[in-house]
């Protein structure tokens, strides 16, 4: 988790500097983000080719294993109901913690007394409340995506919180000497000036899904990425739990890679201005 | 109190347009009370351009917010147009001294001129080409499609005035709003501005710090001094229409107010 967030910051800071000269920086740039992966797959490769501990078995065995599952299709079925389950339990966790933010930042008596119970949720350790969900909702995908939105919710929440809490206060002397209607102001004035935060608290927000993604897969589950990992674990298929592991590493990385392009689009004022 | 400077260079007699009576204002309550401005009288008629002028700290922000409706005073009335104010009235527009901070950095600026005319329920196409035309006024033709941070400082104020204008308010009030350019700029902006109020008939008020803009720019210059502020002096400085940055501030009658006005801020 925090190997893809130090990358990602890298990555965003050359594509800033380097935007003169795009030719050869970018390979420059891709070159700087995946250096340091490449040097760390080939270490494992070789550092492990002679493994004799059953539980640390050689990469080349961990990738073969995870192409045979791959195309056999055991793990695309898993992971397609995986991703489902991450991308409705984020939607729900960003239109709620969006509107509740939005609506909490604006109204501070309303903030002040909401304030304690939030600060109460958002540190209860989310994975730990994922049996008890799935005990009390019981083991469909429903109980799932809820507790992803559920834990998700927090860090976009409390980001959106912030983010119209830092609204410039000149806009906001603007938006009421001008009378612009409560409606328009919430629309085109707050929630465009809070989405850089709104979009960092979503970037938060997705390690933490799946994660939970994962973990909400190991109780009376028997479909997911997690329950693959879980059953090959139990039966002591231990390439098949590493193959599972690193897969699911990987589609970490890929959706917060997409997720920076997306933003990079969104966000194009915000990061034109230089108002960061 | 008032000094004729020029028998013939009377403000028109246009209907009167906010009528400011007995205001105070004050921050606090009871031992901790800071008084800031103190029994404030104001006229402003149509078409007339004043001036207040003041020194740093004398309370001249607060009197703009109050004058606004963005602040409600402890004492005293606001009248716009007729009715007595509780908050920001259709009738006023205010263009910011921060000019990089009241335009909003994620729409263009036709988009920032033509927003508060969005408010007023006006229908996109109409905007728009309000907003493009006011824009044009400001000297930004064809300029609608730039952002903001796109701009100098200079444009970024001329877009905040558009915008006030496009609100089509009666009286616009400008908050320092040359304080953060640079002299030459500054120069150009004040031209406009009077070319603003001739062609366009708009009434302003514009308050500041600096004595020379004040009298250039002025129908009527109201001083503020004193602590809690009121009005110790107003001065019409009868240059007529054609003012020119250095003729108007070499005539005698300039340097005359500008001691005027010296004396006065200096004395209280």
């Amino acid at each position: 988790m925090t190997s893809t967030t130090s990358i990602l910051a890298t990555r965003r800071g050359t594509v800033r500097k380097a935007r003169p000269r795009s030719g050869d920086s970018f390979g420059r740039s891709l070159l700087r983000a995946t250096w340091l992966i490449v040097v760390v797959l080939v270490a494992w490769w070789f550092l492990s080719a002679n493994s004799t501990n059953f539980f640390i078995p050689s990469l080349e065995q961990i990738l073969t294993t995870l192409g045979r599952d791959l195309a056999n299709g055991v793990i695309v079925a898993g992971a397609i109901y995986s991703l489902t389950n991450l991308f409705v339990g984020l939607l729900i966790a960003a239109a709620l913690g969006i509107i509740l933010g939005l609506l909490l930042g604006e109204l501070g008596w309303l903030r002040r007394i909401v304030d304690p119970i939030i600060h109460f949720f958002r540190s209860v350790p989310q994975a730990a409340l994922v049996p008890m969900i799935i005990g009390v909702f019981g083991m469909g995908q429903g109980p799932k995506m809820g507790t992803i939105a559920f834990a998700c919710m927090w860090p976009i929440l409390l980001n959106t919180i912030d983010g119209v809490l830092g609204v410039e206060p000149t806009i906001r002397k603007f938006s009421k000497v001008y009378r612009i209607p409560r409606s328009l102001h919430f629309r085109k004035v707050v929630l465009p000036a809070a989405l850089p935060q709104i979009v960092a608290g979503i970037r938060v927000a997705l390690p933490i899904g799946i994660t939970v993604m994962v973990v909400s897969e190991m109780f009376a589950s028997i479909e997911g990425l997690g329950f693959y990992i879980l059953n090959s674990s139990a039966t002591f298929k231990v390439p098949e739990t590493w193959a599972g592991a690193l897969l699911v590493g990987v589609i970490g990385y890929v959706i917060s890679l997409l997720f920076v392009l997306a933003e990079r689009r969104l966000l194009r004022w915000y990061h034109a201005s230089g108002s960061q | 109190m008032t000094m004729q400077l020029q028998a013939d260079a009377q403000p028109e007699a246009g209907t009167q347009l906010m009528k400011v009576r007995g205001m105070s204002m004050s921050y606090g309550f009871g031992a901790s009370e800071n008084k800031i401005l103190e029994d404030l009288n104001l006229d402003v008629a149509s078409g007339e351009f004043i001036s207040i002028v003041g020194p740093s700290g004398v309370g001249k922000t607060t009197l703009l917010r109050c004058l606004s409706g963005l602040l409600r005073p402890k004492a005293g009335t606001i009248e716009v147009s007729g009715t007595v104010i509780s908050g920001p009235h259709p009738d006023l527009a205010v263009v910011f001294q921060d000019y990089s901070r009241s335009l909003m950095p994620w729409m263009t600026t036709r988009d920032n001129v033509a927003f508060p005319l969005q408010g007023k329920g006006m229908g996109k196409v109409e905007r728009n080409r309000v907003a493009d035309e006011n824009l044009a006024a400001v000297g930004l033709e064809g300029q609608g499609d730039k952002f903001p941070w796109e701009m100098s400082g200079g444009m970024q104020q001329r877009v905040a005035i558009a915008r006030a204008l496009a609100y089509n308010a009666k009286v616009l009030l400008m908050d320092e709003p040359f304080a953060s350019v640079d002299a030459q700029t500054r120069f150009d902006l004040e031209d406009l501005v009077i070319k603003l109020k001739q062609e366009l008939g708009v009434t302003i008020l514009l308050v500041t710090h600096d004595i020379d803009e004040a009298l250039y720019l002025a129908d009527k210059v109201v001083v503020i001094a004193e602590k809690p502020a009121t009005v110790v002096d107003e001065i019409i400085t009868g240059f007529g229409e054609d003012r020119d940055q250095l003729a108007t501030k070499a005539d005698p009658r300039f340097a005359d107010a500008r001691a005027r006005i010296m004396h006065r801020l200096r004395k209280d």
